[in-house]
């Protein structure tokens, strides 16, 4: 029996296949030099992205702690002026002031309160949207509850001058001692930024002092 | 190689930079582009605003109608005084149409009423002359101290205690009575009043003279404090008694009464001499000799105890 041509025993005949031809494939013209320059290519337009995307990251932290920057010196700056309005204020002595210098003199001194409060609310919403690298946030969060704090006590400070003007003194009294509160706070928050500024730029974990 | 070969790198890295630059900030809400991130401040920042100035009253003239006043007084010298006050109406009008503080940490505003300041003055100047001799600084306030415990006590519920002989409209009626602090000059029109009202009296009258004082409140009473250094006279069967308030010592001074005694057996004109600084038993007010009173400075302004700004640490480097 021809296996081209089978011819079983029981007389069937099965017909035969014709044959096959595979077409052939065309020959890889193969240009070493020239897959080469094409890998080369790819490789170094992948390299030029990396570094591009590596040295854009950067290029953009260093935008944002520019603006950073900007923004806590801007804040200093104008908190400088609040500091120089209260210090001045309480170095004016209260003793044997008239009724009439007294008053003038609480008045000022909620005026300096509203002013800070002014001061504080507009830098903290300046600073709170930025948008800070990682390391920086644990030194914008601080910065921003330092004014936070320093917010609420101008705001008593601002309370007890309106209490006083409604002659209620133990009211006043109560305001100061919120705000002096407020104020530690605010020193612990200012030492808080520090430890986290130094850390960031250090880029190591220290402990607090 | 071709250009044809590298293009496509090219706008395959330019699609990316699109997407990163352009694409994800329209998204995020971001500024497109290589801009510092942060919003742009609304306005500049916050300027100081002084406080609008309150105009000053206009003072009452000499010319005005005033009532006059005689007050006939014993100095500590047993000298007999009499000195005569002249008060503007309009400003005794002013104040009697004036509201109370209910307040009595308030109360030393009376003591201090700019309106009544040049009268007290000028009645301290008269009553105590300056001297160039130190050692008479001690007669000089003993006197002044002598003539208010010698205005005759009267309580704020009798009409008597009152020029027009009615209550004053704006007297505060508490538990028990009723409350009329007086400003000096009320006093001094009035010839009359309660513990309080000698006490500010004595206050305004003090203070005008550069003594430090505070309102000594007691639950049923009200006396002076009068700052002093070690008070101490050799002469004092007590020991002086002082409350400290702001580190320093103030010691108690009676404003109502004084130590008298009938001239002789059967008259009734008294002799006397004034109730001792610092002397609180012979005062015979149970809250004075057993209760530590609360003290009420006659100038309060609030005072924080902290208020430095610290500058800090900008960040190092950035762009």
């Amino acid at each position: 029996m021809s296996p081209d041509n089978p011819e079983p025993s029981g007389g069937l005949k099965i017909p035969g296949i014709p044959d096959l031809k595979m077409p052939r494939l065309p020959k890889l013209a193969v240009d070493r030099r020239k897959a080469l320059t094409v890998a080369g290519v790819v490789v170094a337009a992948m390299a030029i992205l990396l570094v591009g995307g590596m040295l854009f990251a950067s290029y953009h932290e260093g935008q944002q702690i520019a603006a950073f920057r900007s923004h806590v010196s801007a804040s200093e700056a104008d908190l400088f002026l609040v500091s120089g309005k209260v210090a001045s204020h309480m170095r004016t002595p209260t003793y044997g002031l008239s009724i009439a210098e007294c008053d003038a003199h609480v008045r000022e001194f909620g005026a300096i309160a509203n002013y800070g409060r002014a001061v504080t609310a507009y830098h903290r919403q300046i600073v709170a949207v930025d948008a800070v690298p990682e390391a920086y946030a644990g030194a914008q969060s601080a910065y921003v509850r330092a004014l936070d704090n320093l917010n609420r006590a101008f705001t008593f400070w601002s309370s007890a001058a309106a209490a006083y003007e409604m002659r209620d003194y133990p009211a006043a009294n109560r305001n100061i001692v919120e705000a002096d509160g407020a104020w530690r706070e605010y020193n612990t928050a200012i030492n808080d930024y520090d430890h986290e500024l130094r850390t960031a730029e250090e880029g190591t974990e220290t402990l607090p002092a | 190689m071709d250009w044809k070969d590298i293009l496509p790198v090219l706008a395959g890295a330019v699609v990316i930079l699109a997407v990163a630059f352009v694409v994800k900030p329209a998204l995020l809400g971001e500024p497109i582009g290589l801009v510092p991130s942060g919003p742009v401040p609304v306005g500049g920042p916050p300027a100081y605003l002084p406080p609008a100035p309150v105009p000053t009253p206009t003072p009452f003239s000499d010319d005005d109608e005033a009532y006059s006043r005689n007050f006939r007084w014993t100095a500590i010298d047993g000298g007999v005084q009499t000195i005569q006050v002249r008060i503007p109406e309009a400003l005794f009008h002013e104040h009697r149409e004036t509201p109370r503080f209910s307040d009595h940490n308030s109360w030393g505003r009376y003591a201090l009423a700019d309106t009544d300041r040049p009268i007290l003055e000028d009645l301290a100047r008269r009553i105590a002359p300056p001297t160039a001799n130190p050692d008479e600084s001690y007669f000089r306030l003993m006197n002044l101290v002598f003539f208010v415990q010698q205005i005759p006590y009267d309580m704020d519920d009798n009409a008597t205690s009152y020029a027009e002989g009615a209550l004053p409209r704006h007297v505060m009626h508490v538990k028990g009575g009723v409350e009329y602090p007086k400003y000096p000059i009320e006093m001094l029109v009035d010839g009359r009043g309660d513990c309080e009202d000698a006490a500010i009296l004595m206050a305004g009258l003090l203070d005008a003279l550069g003594y430090d004082t505070v309102l000594l409140r007691y639950s049923d009473h009200m006396a002076l404090g009068i700052r002093m250094n070690e008070f101490n006279p050799y002469y004092a069967r007590y020991t002086p008694r002082y409350f400290t308030y702001g580190g320093q010592h103030y010691y108690y001074v009676e404003g109502t009464d004084f130590d008298w005694w009938n001239v002789s057996v059967g008259s009734t004109a008294v002799w006397g001499r004034p109730h001792p600084i610092g002397d609180t038993s012979s005062t015979g007010i149970p809250s004075v000799q057993s209760e530590t009173p609360q003290i009420i400075p006659l100038r309060y302004v609030p005072e924080p105890g902290e208020y430095r700004i610290r500058p800090v640490r900008l960040p190092a480097g950035g762009a």
